[in-house]
Formats: structure tokens, sequence, C-alpha cells
């Protein structure tokens, strides 16, 4: 197996790692055939996604593909986020094998997961979520 | 390489060229030989380790079958002997597979409770390509000799030596082995090549037929250069193998202190003592292998993991998974490999680039923050 530059990149140098401190829509999703996890926590004001945060835990893939979208996600109007597909995320970390393409679609569902969570309003919890 | 250039002759052909690649294929094959205590033409070259294993099994049980169809092996075996006793087992062969416990090592009154009248193959590797662990092959040779006499002659031991030769000392006949595995990059030669001990008056049926080759054993033109190095370097693995042994048992035990000093969470796999010199496999909590695996390689340090993720699901190392570790200890786990070049700047640099990765990815880990939330 063998990755792009852009995917090394994101591994030696997370982008928007962490967990956001006044985040208002929060999502994890789990592959539940290997375990890997994603979590991303945003931001979201008049319809724009103002900060992004992500974890991850699996395969080199699952973290790249959340490095790459939250990344991408940062500053973009939630219905261009919900718009993104598989192939975006694919195409932002230079690529990935047939094999490897599970990652870019759990980085789309905790995507749109997060989104909709927002949209429906999320209560304090104990991940410091705000509503 | 003169064998690549103007040496061209195939070691089967009657003319000068080719008795001069003869000749030295039976040099070689007296340096192999050498090696592991055997007679030169108990050697068999193959195409490397895995076809050795594969020869070794098939090839038994092969000519065996009419004395019994079950196969005695570990749970830890290299891959190449564990897909090839799948497809026995699929073939209609019952198989026991011996645990090897939290430590990693075959226990020898196992082996004794698993013989049955219908054994034919006993396959426990010498140590474990993964986490080092040594098995007591001369105490289950031993066994089986006893066996042997008393009352089945058809028994056959097989070992995957890929691992632990040129690192430990091996003699077969201290080991009472009658089939034993080779590979010659394990030993610094090229890729591409490897033998299988047989040990006179051992029934083996050829896998390859088609050509006199290998005393009718292993058919196909002999990779001449391939062999000659092999040659060369188990020469050379023999003469330097104590000096080879001392650095690389130094060398990794002062990257495992260091690495225990200045890492937490870690678990080291693998019995403390009886295990290769040159080996340590650690397991690495909230954090997946390959991703670490990829920061030590873009610090140009190249180590391996035994776990594989592939179009969503996840095969992590059987090896681990067999010392009782749960999912995640198997899926972090990672072996570091040490070789006879190595030096005590390249560990600490080796310390240095691990430990920043772990941190770096333990950032990201949803399992790290939430064990330090718990705490």
């Amino acid at each position: 197996m063998s990755y792009s530059d852009v995917f090394r990149d994101h591994l030696a140098h997370p982008r928007n790692a962490g967990e956001l401190s006044g985040a208002n829509a929060l999502a994890e999703e789990t592959n539940p055939v290997c375990g890997d996890r994603l979590r991303l926590s945003l931001r979201i004001r008049d319809g724009r996604i103002e900060a992004a945060r992500f974890l991850a835990y699996g395969c080199p893939s699952t973290l790249a593909c959340g490095s790459a979208l939250a990344e991408m996600i940062e500053g973009m109007a939630t219905d261009q986020a919900l718009k993104l597909t598989k192939k975006d995320i694919v195409n932002s970390v230079g690529g990935l094998s047939t094999r490897k393409q599970h990652a870019a679609a759990l980085a789309i569902e905790t995507l749109r997961s997060a989104i909709g969570n927002s949209k429906v309003g999320i209560t304090n919890g104990p991940n410091g979520l705000e509503t | 390489m003169p064998y690549l250039t103007e040496k061209f002759g195939n070691a089967s052909s009657v003319h000068m060229f080719g008795q001069e690649a003869r000749a030295a294929i039976d040099r070689a094959r007296r340096q192999v030989a050498a090696l592991i205590g055997a007679h030169a033409n108990e050697i068999v070259f193959t195409s490397g380790g895995t076809e050795a294993n594969n020869l070794a099994i098939a090839g038994t049980c092969e000519a065996l079958q009419s004395n019994g169809r079950h196969i005695i092996t570990s749970a830890i075996e290299h891959p190449s002997v564990r897909g090839w006793v799948e497809a026995m087992e699929k073939d209609g062969w019952e198989v026991t597979r011996l645990p090897v416990y939290n430590d990693g090592i075959v226990r020898v009154e196992d082996v004794r409770a698993a013989i049955r009248p219908d054994t034919v193959l006993i396959s426990v590797m010498m140590a474990n390509n993964e986490i080092g662990t040594i098995q007591p092959v001369a105490e289950i040779g031993a066994l089986l000799r006893d066996e042997r006499a008393r009352r089945q002659p058809h028994l056959c031991f097989h070992a995957d030596a890929v691992q632990a030769a040129g690192r430990i000392p091996i003699d077969v006949e201290t080991l009472s082995c009658d089939l034993l595995s080779l590979s010659a990059h394990k030993i610094y030669a090229p890729k591409g090549t490897g033998a299988l001990y047989i040990r006179r008056g051992i029934r083996l049926t050829p896998q390859q037929v088609g050509g006199h080759q290998e005393r009718e054993r292993r058919a196909g033109t002999e990779s001449v250069a391939n062999i000659i190095a092999f040659g060369a370097a188990a020469e050379l693995a023999r003469e330097e193998l104590s000096q080879r042994n001392d650095l690389t048992r130094r060398l990794r035990d002062r990257f495992e202190n260091e690495v225990t000093q200045r890492i937490d969470d870690i678990v080291l796999n693998g019995d403390r003592d009886r295990r290769l010199p040159h080996l340590s496999n650690i397991s690495f909590r909230f954090i997946e292998g390959e991703g670490l695996l990829i920061h030590l390689d873009m610090q140009g340090i190249a180590v391996s993991t035994g776990s594989a993720c592939s179009s969503g699901t996840l095969e992590p190392s059987p090896v681990i998974k067999a010392l009782g570790r749960n999912q995640e200890l198997a899926r972090g786990a990672i072996r570091f490999s040490f070789g006879k070049d190595n030096t005590d700047d390249e560990v600490d640099y080796a310390v240095d680039a691990l430990a920043y990765a772990v941190g770096t990815l333990r950032k990201l880990s949803p399992l790290y923050q939430e064990s330090v939330v718990a705490t």
C-alpha cells in the first residue's frame, strides 16, 4: 500500500485536530466492522461552519480523511458541506485505493451526522456541546 | 557478480559453463548446510522461505497420508505455514493448533497430548517472526524421537527457522527435526531464494515437477547467482553469529529500556528472555499500528505491523491475538527489528521519533482523550 505525499502530510501534520470548545454540533461514527472511529465537533453560525475539529482512531486512511475533512469544511456553508461526497474526500488526500475508500465514506457519514445534529438542536452534554 | 554476467551457465547443463555453475551451487549448498549442522545433500534450494514451508507441509502430507490425516501446528505460525495447513483442513485433514499462552511459547506437554495415532506431521516454528519467541523445538524433537521409536515411525517434524537462522545457533541434530525452512534474505542475501533441509530418508512428494534439479525434489532451473549469495551469506552468518547476536541484543534492550521510560501505556509482547536477540514487539495503547508505521517511515525508520486493514475489514495480528491481547493492543502492535549494521545513535534517533509519533497520534485519538478524562 502506497500513500500520496498529501496523505502523508495529513498524518504528519494533522489539521484541526482535537475537540472544539463551544461546539454546537457533534457526531461520532464508527465503522462497525473494523472499529475505526471518527469524531467531528463543529461550531455552526448563520448556516456556515465557523470551526471544525476532529479526533480519529483507526487506520491511517481514517486519520488522514478526518484531517482533510476538518480542514476543508472550515468556513464552508453547511448546504455546500452537505453536498460533499466520498470522492471529494478521496481527492483531498491525493487518492485512496479502492480498499481504503471506506475511510472517506466514514468521514462523509460523520459530517452529515454532525450537521444533522446541529439542526435538531443539542443540549449541553458531557462533551461540552452547547445548543 | 560474475554469475550474473560472464559465468552464465545453467547448472543442469553438461558443458563447461554449466559445470562451473554446478560447482558454485554445490559450494553454496555446503555453506548453507554448515549453518544448520546438516549434510549438503540434505539441502534443497527453493524460491524462498514461503516455498520451503509450502513444500515441507504439502510434500510431507502427500507422502504420508496413507498413515493418517492429522497435523499439529501452533497458533502463531507464519502465513506460509498457516495458509497451507488451512488448505489441508479444507481438504479434510484434521488440525490441532497449539496455544502459546501469554508468553508466546508452545508447551511440550501440549504437543505430547495432541499426538494421535493418525498424526503424521508436527510443524512448529523455531522462533516467531513477529514477537521473536523461541519455541522448544529441541524438546519437541526429543519427544517425537521417542514417539517414533515407541509407536509412530512415520511422525514427521518440521520447523520453520526462517526468522531464527543466523540469529541463534541451529543444529538439526540437536533439534531432531526432519525438515527445516530457511530464507536467504533474512541473513542479508538477495530476496528470492530459500532452502528446505530434508533429513536423509524422509519421504516427501515434490510439489514442482518437470526437471531433475535438487535431486528431483524441486524441479526448476536454479537461481545460480542468488544461491551463491545465499551460501556466502550463510558462511558469514555462521562466522559472525555471536558478534551479531551480542550487538543486536544490546541495541534492542537499550531501545526497550528507553521506550519504556519515555512512553506510557505500552505493552511488550512475548517472553522477555526466550526470544530472538534482534526483535522487539510493542503494543501502543490508544493508537493503531499502521499510522505509527507511516510516521516512522517518514523519518526513515522501517518497522512492521502484523495487522492488515482492507475494504473496511480488519485482520489484527493473529500472533498478538494468540497471546490473549485485546483488539486494541493487537491493532497497536509494532515489530522493531535490529540489524548487524545498526548503531547506538540510530537507536536514540528511533526512540525520539517514536515518542514524537506516538504523542502526535494519541492527540488525535478519541480513545486516548477518553482515558485522560477518565483519570
